[in-house]
Protein backbone atom coordinates (compact mmCIF):
# COMPACT_ATOMS: atom_id res chain seq x y z
CA UNK A 1 0.00 0.00 0.00
CA UNK A 2 1.34 3.45 -0.87
CA UNK A 3 1.02 6.43 1.43
CA UNK A 4 -1.55 8.00 -0.89
CA UNK A 5 -3.63 4.82 -0.83
CA UNK A 6 -3.45 4.76 2.96
CA UNK A 7 -4.56 8.40 3.13
CA UNK A 8 -7.44 7.77 0.73
CA UNK A 9 -8.54 4.84 2.86
CA UNK A 10 -8.34 7.05 5.97
CA UNK A 11 -10.34 9.80 4.25
CA UNK A 12 -12.99 7.35 3.10
CA UNK A 13 -13.38 5.95 6.63
CA UNK A 14 -13.68 9.47 8.07
CA UNK A 15 -16.23 10.68 5.56
CA UNK A 16 -18.42 7.58 5.78
CA UNK A 17 -18.57 7.73 9.57
CA UNK A 18 -21.43 9.87 10.83
CA UNK A 19 -19.87 10.31 14.25
CA UNK A 20 -16.55 11.48 12.81
CA UNK A 21 -18.31 13.89 10.48
CA UNK A 22 -20.12 15.33 13.49
CA UNK A 23 -16.87 15.65 15.42
CA UNK A 24 -15.15 17.41 12.53
CA UNK A 25 -17.97 19.72 11.50
CA UNK A 26 -16.19 22.77 12.95
CA UNK A 27 -12.63 21.58 12.21
CA UNK A 28 -10.98 23.20 9.20
CA UNK A 29 -7.30 22.33 8.94
CA UNK A 30 -4.53 21.71 6.41
CA UNK A 31 -2.18 18.91 7.37
CA UNK A 32 1.07 18.24 5.54
CA UNK A 33 2.79 14.85 5.72
CA UNK A 34 6.52 14.92 5.12
CA UNK A 35 8.22 11.52 4.82
CA UNK A 36 11.72 12.19 6.11
CA UNK A 37 13.21 9.42 3.97
CA UNK A 38 11.48 9.62 0.57
CA UNK A 39 10.53 13.32 0.83
CA UNK A 40 7.34 12.62 -1.18
CA UNK A 41 5.04 15.14 0.49
CA UNK A 42 1.30 14.45 0.85
CA UNK A 43 -1.53 16.29 2.53
CA UNK A 44 -4.89 16.00 4.23
CA UNK A 45 -7.45 18.80 4.28
CA UNK A 46 -10.43 18.88 6.65
CA UNK A 47 -13.25 21.29 5.93
CA UNK A 48 -16.66 21.35 7.61
CA UNK A 49 -16.61 17.68 8.47
CA UNK A 50 -15.29 16.39 5.16
CA UNK A 51 -11.69 15.25 4.78
CA UNK A 52 -9.73 14.99 1.52
CA UNK A 53 -6.23 13.75 0.67
CA UNK A 54 -3.71 14.31 -2.09
CA UNK A 55 -0.09 14.25 -3.18
CA UNK A 56 2.14 17.26 -2.86
CA UNK A 57 2.32 20.09 -0.33
CA UNK A 58 -0.52 22.30 0.86
CA UNK A 59 -0.48 26.07 1.34
CA UNK A 60 -0.02 27.33 4.88
CA UNK A 61 -0.31 24.00 6.72
CA UNK A 62 -1.71 24.03 10.26
CA UNK A 63 0.10 20.82 11.11
CA UNK A 64 3.25 19.05 9.91
CA UNK A 65 3.73 15.32 10.40
CA UNK A 66 7.21 13.90 9.80
CA UNK A 67 8.19 10.22 9.87
CA UNK A 68 9.58 7.56 7.55
CA UNK A 69 7.05 6.90 4.78
CA UNK A 70 6.48 3.33 5.92
CA UNK A 71 5.45 4.55 9.38
CA UNK A 72 3.12 7.19 7.96
CA UNK A 73 1.57 4.54 5.73
CA UNK A 74 1.19 2.15 8.66
CA UNK A 75 -0.39 4.81 10.88
CA UNK A 76 -2.91 6.03 8.30
CA UNK A 77 -3.84 2.52 7.20
CA UNK A 78 -4.51 1.43 10.77
CA UNK A 79 -1.65 -1.03 11.06
CA UNK A 80 0.01 1.00 13.80
CA UNK A 81 -1.37 3.42 16.39
CA UNK A 82 0.19 6.89 16.33
CA UNK A 83 1.16 6.53 19.99
CA UNK A 84 3.72 3.82 19.30
CA UNK A 85 6.03 5.75 16.90
CA UNK A 86 5.25 9.02 18.71
CA UNK A 87 6.51 7.67 22.04
CA UNK A 88 9.52 6.12 20.28
CA UNK A 89 10.44 9.45 18.68
CA UNK A 90 9.88 8.14 15.14
CA UNK A 91 6.86 10.36 14.51
CA UNK A 92 7.26 14.11 14.85
CA UNK A 93 4.16 16.26 14.86
CA UNK A 94 4.28 20.04 14.76
CA UNK A 95 1.04 21.82 15.43
CA UNK A 96 -1.48 22.67 18.10
CA UNK A 97 -1.85 20.01 20.78
CA UNK A 98 -5.63 19.92 20.24
CA UNK A 99 -5.16 19.09 16.56
CA UNK A 100 -2.65 16.37 17.37
CA UNK A 101 -5.07 14.81 19.84
CA UNK A 102 -7.92 15.02 17.34
CA UNK A 103 -5.96 13.23 14.65
CA UNK A 104 -5.09 10.55 17.20
CA UNK A 105 -8.76 10.23 18.14
CA UNK A 106 -9.85 9.93 14.51
CA UNK A 107 -7.40 7.14 13.79
CA UNK A 108 -8.28 5.30 17.01
CA UNK A 109 -12.02 5.56 16.38
CA UNK A 110 -11.55 4.18 12.88
CA UNK A 111 -9.11 1.43 13.76
CA UNK A 112 -9.02 1.25 17.56
CA UNK A 113 -9.56 -1.95 19.60
CA UNK B 1 13.97 18.97 46.56
CA UNK B 2 11.45 17.55 48.97
CA UNK B 3 12.62 17.69 52.52
CA UNK B 4 11.07 14.98 54.62
CA UNK B 5 10.20 17.43 57.33
CA UNK B 6 6.62 18.37 56.36
CA UNK B 7 5.43 14.80 56.08
CA UNK B 8 7.40 13.45 58.96
CA UNK B 9 6.29 16.41 61.06
CA UNK B 10 2.71 15.16 60.79
CA UNK B 11 3.84 11.62 61.49
CA UNK B 12 5.89 12.64 64.50
CA UNK B 13 3.31 15.08 65.84
CA UNK B 14 0.61 12.46 66.08
CA UNK B 15 2.97 10.06 67.80
CA UNK B 16 4.02 12.75 70.25
CA UNK B 17 0.36 13.17 71.11
CA UNK B 18 0.57 9.72 72.60
CA UNK B 19 -1.91 8.16 70.21
CA UNK B 20 -0.99 5.53 67.70
CA UNK B 21 -2.72 6.77 64.58
CA UNK B 22 -2.51 5.75 61.00
CA UNK B 23 -0.75 8.09 58.63
CA UNK B 24 -1.66 8.64 55.00
CA UNK B 25 -0.06 10.93 52.44
CA UNK B 26 -1.63 11.88 49.15
CA UNK B 27 1.10 12.54 46.60
CA UNK B 28 -0.46 14.74 43.97
CA UNK B 29 0.60 15.86 40.52
CA UNK B 30 -1.50 18.94 41.24
CA UNK B 31 -0.45 22.36 42.40
CA UNK B 32 1.30 22.79 45.75
CA UNK B 33 -1.05 25.69 46.35
CA UNK B 34 -3.71 23.15 47.36
CA UNK B 35 -1.61 21.31 49.97
CA UNK B 36 -3.31 20.66 53.30
CA UNK B 37 -3.45 18.28 56.21
CA UNK B 38 -6.09 17.06 58.62
CA UNK B 39 -7.21 14.11 60.67
CA UNK B 40 -10.25 11.96 60.03
CA UNK B 41 -11.88 9.02 61.75
CA UNK B 42 -12.76 5.90 59.80
CA UNK B 43 -13.94 2.59 61.22
CA UNK B 44 -13.22 3.96 64.70
CA UNK B 45 -9.59 4.81 63.98
CA UNK B 46 -7.96 8.19 63.63
CA UNK B 47 -6.01 8.82 60.46
CA UNK B 48 -3.64 11.73 59.89
CA UNK B 49 -3.80 12.72 56.24
CA UNK B 50 -1.70 15.11 54.24
CA UNK B 51 -1.76 16.18 50.63
CA UNK B 52 1.53 17.08 49.00
CA UNK B 53 1.46 18.53 45.50
CA UNK B 54 4.37 18.24 43.09
CA UNK B 55 3.29 20.86 40.52
CA UNK B 56 3.01 18.28 37.76
CA UNK B 57 6.56 17.01 38.22
CA UNK B 58 6.37 13.24 37.76
CA UNK B 59 9.97 12.63 38.82
CA UNK B 60 9.45 14.61 42.02
CA UNK B 61 6.36 12.51 42.73
CA UNK B 62 8.34 9.29 42.22
CA UNK B 63 11.05 10.54 44.59
CA UNK B 64 8.50 11.52 47.20
CA UNK B 65 6.75 8.15 47.05
CA UNK B 66 10.09 6.38 47.41
CA UNK B 67 10.84 8.52 50.47
CA UNK B 68 7.46 7.73 52.02
CA UNK B 69 7.59 4.00 51.28
CA UNK B 70 7.57 2.11 54.55
CA UNK B 71 7.17 5.32 56.55
CA UNK B 72 3.40 5.74 56.27
CA UNK B 73 0.44 3.35 56.28
CA UNK B 74 -0.89 4.13 52.79
CA UNK B 75 -0.15 6.48 49.93
CA UNK B 76 -2.78 8.05 47.68
CA UNK B 77 -2.13 9.14 44.12
CA UNK B 78 -3.68 12.56 43.56
CA UNK B 79 -4.21 14.44 40.33
CA UNK B 80 -3.87 11.20 38.40
CA UNK B 81 -5.82 7.97 38.17
CA UNK B 82 -4.00 4.68 38.00
CA UNK B 83 -7.03 2.76 36.82
CA UNK B 84 -9.93 3.84 34.64
CA UNK B 85 -12.68 1.31 35.26
CA UNK B 86 -15.22 1.23 32.44
CA UNK B 87 -17.78 -1.53 32.82
CA UNK B 88 -15.89 -4.80 33.02
CA UNK B 89 -12.59 -3.41 31.75
CA UNK B 90 -9.82 -1.74 33.69
CA UNK B 91 -7.28 0.45 31.90
CA UNK B 92 -4.00 1.26 33.64
CA UNK B 93 -2.36 4.64 33.03
CA UNK B 94 1.35 3.95 32.62
CA UNK B 95 2.60 7.09 34.32
CA UNK B 96 0.46 6.23 37.35
CA UNK B 97 1.70 2.65 37.36
CA UNK B 98 5.22 4.01 37.48
CA UNK B 99 4.32 6.14 40.49
CA UNK B 100 2.68 3.22 42.27
CA UNK B 101 5.65 0.97 41.63
CA UNK B 102 7.92 3.49 43.34
CA UNK B 103 6.65 2.05 46.63
CA UNK B 104 7.39 -1.57 47.47
CA UNK B 105 6.24 -1.72 51.10
CA UNK B 106 3.37 0.74 51.45
CA UNK B 107 0.12 0.26 49.52
CA UNK B 108 -0.52 2.93 46.88
CA UNK B 109 -4.11 3.64 45.82
CA UNK B 110 -5.72 6.06 43.37
CA UNK B 111 -9.33 6.44 44.50
CA UNK B 112 -10.85 4.32 41.75
CA UNK B 113 -11.99 1.85 44.42
CA UNK B 114 -14.09 4.62 45.97
CA UNK B 115 -15.38 6.01 42.70
CA UNK B 116 -16.68 2.69 41.49
CA UNK B 117 -18.47 1.83 44.72
CA UNK B 118 -19.35 4.78 46.92
CA UNK B 119 -20.06 7.28 44.15
CA UNK B 120 -22.72 5.02 42.65
CA UNK B 121 -24.42 4.85 46.04
CA UNK B 122 -24.16 8.61 46.50
CA UNK B 123 -26.05 9.31 43.27
CA UNK B 124 -28.70 6.79 44.27
CA UNK B 125 -29.15 8.53 47.63
CA UNK B 126 -29.49 11.98 46.01
CA UNK B 127 -32.09 10.49 43.68
CA UNK B 128 -34.01 8.70 46.43
CA UNK B 129 -34.03 11.83 48.60
CA UNK B 130 -35.48 13.90 45.74
CA UNK B 131 -32.48 16.23 45.67
CA UNK B 132 -32.22 15.51 41.95
CA UNK B 133 -34.96 14.25 39.66
CA UNK B 134 -35.16 11.92 36.65
CA UNK B 135 -35.30 13.73 33.35
CA UNK B 136 -32.84 16.36 34.46
CA UNK B 137 -29.79 16.88 32.27
CA UNK B 138 -26.45 15.94 33.80
CA UNK B 139 -23.22 17.32 32.38
CA UNK B 140 -20.40 15.04 33.47
CA UNK B 141 -17.27 16.96 32.55
CA UNK B 142 -15.32 13.71 32.56
CA UNK B 143 -16.83 10.25 32.73
CA UNK B 144 -14.20 7.71 31.82
CA UNK B 145 -12.73 8.25 35.30
CA UNK B 146 -16.18 8.04 36.91
CA UNK B 147 -18.00 5.54 34.77
CA UNK B 148 -19.95 4.21 37.76
CA UNK B 149 -21.46 7.63 38.35
CA UNK B 150 -22.33 8.08 34.67
CA UNK B 151 -23.90 4.65 34.46
CA UNK B 152 -25.94 5.29 37.60
CA UNK B 153 -27.30 8.59 36.30
CA UNK B 154 -28.37 6.93 33.06
CA UNK B 155 -29.93 3.92 34.79
CA UNK B 156 -32.01 6.22 37.00
CA UNK B 157 -33.42 8.14 34.03
CA UNK B 158 -31.26 11.25 33.78
CA UNK B 159 -30.20 12.77 30.45
CA UNK B 160 -26.48 12.12 30.35
CA UNK B 161 -24.05 14.42 28.57
CA UNK B 162 -20.51 13.11 28.98
CA UNK B 163 -17.97 15.79 28.14
CA UNK B 164 -14.81 13.72 27.90
CA UNK B 165 -14.05 14.70 24.31
CA UNK B 166 -15.22 18.27 24.85
CA UNK B 167 -13.11 19.16 27.85
CA UNK B 168 -10.11 16.84 27.44
CA UNK B 169 -9.73 17.22 23.66
CA UNK B 170 -11.79 20.31 22.79
CA UNK B 171 -13.96 18.41 20.33
CA UNK B 172 -17.59 19.53 20.23
CA UNK B 173 -19.01 16.06 20.61
CA UNK B 174 -21.20 15.28 23.61
CA UNK B 175 -21.41 11.57 24.46
CA UNK B 176 -25.01 10.81 25.40
CA UNK B 177 -25.10 7.19 26.53
CA UNK B 178 -23.04 4.94 28.77
CA UNK B 179 -22.87 2.43 25.92
CA UNK B 180 -21.21 4.97 23.62
CA UNK B 181 -18.91 6.03 26.43
CA UNK B 182 -17.88 2.41 26.90
CA UNK B 183 -17.31 1.98 23.15
CA UNK B 184 -15.16 5.11 22.97
CA UNK B 185 -13.19 4.01 26.03
CA UNK B 186 -12.57 0.62 24.44
CA UNK B 187 -11.17 2.29 21.33
CA UNK B 188 -9.28 5.21 22.85
CA UNK B 189 -8.01 4.18 26.25
CA UNK B 190 -5.66 1.31 25.33
CA UNK B 191 -3.59 3.86 23.40
CA UNK B 192 -4.17 6.90 25.59
CA UNK B 193 -3.03 5.24 28.81
CA UNK B 194 0.45 5.01 27.26
CA UNK B 195 0.69 8.76 26.62
CA UNK B 196 2.46 11.12 29.03
CA UNK B 197 -0.26 11.97 31.54
CA UNK B 198 0.07 15.73 31.10
CA UNK B 199 -1.28 15.28 27.56
CA UNK B 200 -4.48 13.81 28.95
CA UNK B 201 -5.23 15.93 31.98
CA UNK B 202 -4.15 19.32 33.37
CA UNK B 203 -1.42 18.96 35.99
CA UNK B 204 0.50 21.49 38.07
CA UNK B 205 -0.05 25.10 37.04
CA UNK B 206 -2.46 24.04 34.29
CA UNK B 207 -4.91 23.26 37.11
CA UNK B 208 -5.03 26.88 38.16
CA UNK B 209 -5.11 28.39 34.68
CA UNK B 210 -7.58 31.08 33.67
CA UNK B 211 -11.24 30.34 33.09
CA UNK B 212 -12.11 29.20 29.57
CA UNK B 213 -15.87 29.42 29.07
CA UNK B 214 -15.91 28.53 25.34
CA UNK B 215 -18.05 25.44 25.99
CA UNK B 216 -20.58 27.32 28.12
CA UNK B 217 -23.61 25.97 26.24
CA UNK B 218 -23.14 22.53 27.79
CA UNK B 219 -23.17 24.06 31.26
CA UNK B 220 -26.11 26.31 30.41
CA UNK B 221 -28.20 23.33 29.26
CA UNK B 222 -27.47 21.21 32.34
CA UNK B 223 -29.40 21.00 35.61
CA UNK B 224 -26.62 19.03 37.27
CA UNK B 225 -22.87 19.40 36.71
CA UNK B 226 -20.77 16.51 37.93
CA UNK B 227 -17.22 15.23 37.87
CA UNK B 228 -13.70 16.47 38.13
CA UNK B 229 -13.39 19.78 39.95
CA UNK B 230 -10.54 21.15 37.86
CA UNK B 231 -12.46 20.73 34.62
CA UNK B 232 -15.53 22.36 36.16
CA UNK B 233 -13.54 25.31 37.50
CA UNK B 234 -11.69 25.88 34.26
CA UNK B 235 -14.61 25.65 31.84
CA UNK B 236 -17.59 26.92 33.84
CA UNK B 237 -19.33 30.02 32.50
CA UNK B 238 -20.06 33.31 34.23
CA UNK B 239 -23.20 32.00 35.89
CA UNK B 240 -24.29 28.62 37.23
CA UNK B 241 -27.52 29.96 38.68
CA UNK B 242 -29.74 27.25 40.09
CA UNK B 243 -27.40 24.37 39.23
CA UNK B 244 -26.48 21.39 41.35
CA UNK B 245 -22.74 20.66 41.33
CA UNK B 246 -21.43 17.24 42.35
CA UNK B 247 -17.64 17.11 42.76
CA UNK B 248 -14.90 16.90 45.36
CA UNK B 249 -11.50 18.31 46.37
CA UNK B 250 -13.06 21.71 46.95
CA UNK B 251 -11.51 24.30 49.25
CA UNK B 252 -13.38 27.10 51.08
CA UNK B 253 -12.32 29.44 48.24
CA UNK B 254 -13.80 27.05 45.68
CA UNK B 255 -17.06 26.91 47.61
CA UNK B 256 -17.19 30.71 47.69
CA UNK B 257 -16.60 30.77 43.93
CA UNK B 258 -19.50 28.37 43.33
CA UNK B 259 -21.72 30.44 45.59
CA UNK B 260 -20.84 33.60 43.69
CA UNK B 261 -21.68 31.86 40.43
CA UNK B 262 -25.17 31.11 41.75
CA UNK B 263 -24.80 27.36 42.33
CA UNK B 264 -27.85 26.21 44.28
CA UNK B 265 -26.49 23.04 45.86
CA UNK B 266 -22.92 21.77 46.15
CA UNK B 267 -22.58 18.05 46.75
CA UNK B 268 -19.16 16.70 47.59
CA UNK B 269 -18.62 13.01 47.12
CA UNK B 270 -16.16 12.82 49.98
CA UNK B 271 -16.38 14.19 53.54
CA UNK B 272 -15.51 17.81 54.23
CA UNK B 273 -12.90 18.29 56.92
CA UNK B 274 -11.42 21.63 57.89
CA UNK B 275 -13.41 23.18 55.05
CA UNK B 276 -12.08 20.88 52.33
CA UNK B 277 -13.46 17.84 50.65
CA UNK B 278 -10.74 15.31 50.16
CA UNK B 279 -9.85 13.49 47.00
CA UNK B 280 -11.14 9.96 46.61
CA UNK B 281 -7.53 8.75 46.73
CA UNK B 282 -7.19 10.13 50.27
CA UNK B 283 -10.34 8.39 51.44
CA UNK B 284 -9.34 5.13 49.79
CA UNK B 285 -5.83 5.33 51.28
CA UNK B 286 -7.28 5.99 54.73
CA UNK B 287 -9.64 3.03 54.41
CA UNK B 288 -6.80 0.77 53.29
CA UNK B 289 -4.69 2.02 56.20
CA UNK B 290 -7.30 1.19 58.85
CA UNK B 291 -8.74 -1.99 57.32
CA UNK B 292 -5.82 -3.59 55.53
CA UNK B 293 -8.26 -4.38 52.73
CA UNK B 294 -7.65 -3.09 49.20
CA UNK B 295 -10.10 -2.41 46.39
CA UNK B 296 -9.25 -5.60 44.52
CA UNK B 297 -10.15 -7.73 47.56
CA UNK B 298 -13.55 -9.42 47.75
CA UNK B 299 -14.28 -7.67 51.07
CA UNK B 300 -13.71 -4.17 49.68
CA UNK B 301 -17.38 -3.39 49.06
CA UNK B 302 -18.24 -4.42 52.62
CA UNK B 303 -15.44 -2.27 54.03
CA UNK B 304 -16.66 0.78 52.09
CA UNK B 305 -20.22 0.15 53.29
CA UNK B 306 -19.10 -0.37 56.89
CA UNK B 307 -17.11 2.88 56.82
CA UNK B 308 -20.38 4.77 56.43
CA UNK B 309 -18.83 7.36 54.14
CA UNK B 310 -20.85 10.51 53.84
CA UNK B 311 -20.61 13.10 51.16
CA UNK B 312 -21.89 16.55 51.98
CA UNK B 313 -24.73 18.69 50.66
CA UNK B 314 -24.39 22.44 50.98
CA UNK B 315 -27.13 24.80 49.91
CA UNK B 316 -25.28 27.81 48.52
CA UNK B 317 -28.18 29.77 47.04
CA UNK B 318 -31.95 29.64 47.05
CA UNK B 319 -33.71 27.67 44.34
CA UNK B 320 -34.53 30.30 41.67
CA UNK B 321 -37.69 28.35 40.79
CA UNK B 322 -38.78 28.24 44.40
CA UNK B 323 -39.92 25.03 46.07
CA UNK B 324 -37.86 22.38 47.72
CA UNK B 325 -34.13 22.52 47.36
Amino acid sequence: MTLLEALEKFVSECNQNERLRAMNRDWTRRIQLEPDDTHRTHHLVSEAGIVSAGSGPVDNPDMLIQAPEAILTAVFSGQMTPTEPYNAGDLLVKGHQDDIMRLDILSLLIWGE
Amino acid sequence: MFSESPIMAVYNDVHRMGRLVKTVVSVSLGSRQRDHEATLTLLGETVAVRRQGTDGNLEAAVNLIQALDGQVDAIGLGGIDRYLVVRNRRYEIQDAARLAQAAVKTPVVDGSGIKDTFERALIESLHEDGVIAPGQTVLMVSSMDRFGMAETFERLGYQLVAGDLIFASHIHYPIRTADELEELARKLLPSWVRLPFHQLYPVGDAQVSDADPRFHEYFDAADIIAGDFHYIRRYMPETLAGKVVITNTTTPEDVALFAAKGVRLLVTTTPVLAGRSFGTNVIEAALVAVSGVQSGDPDWGAVVARAGLQGTRRQLNANPRGGAS
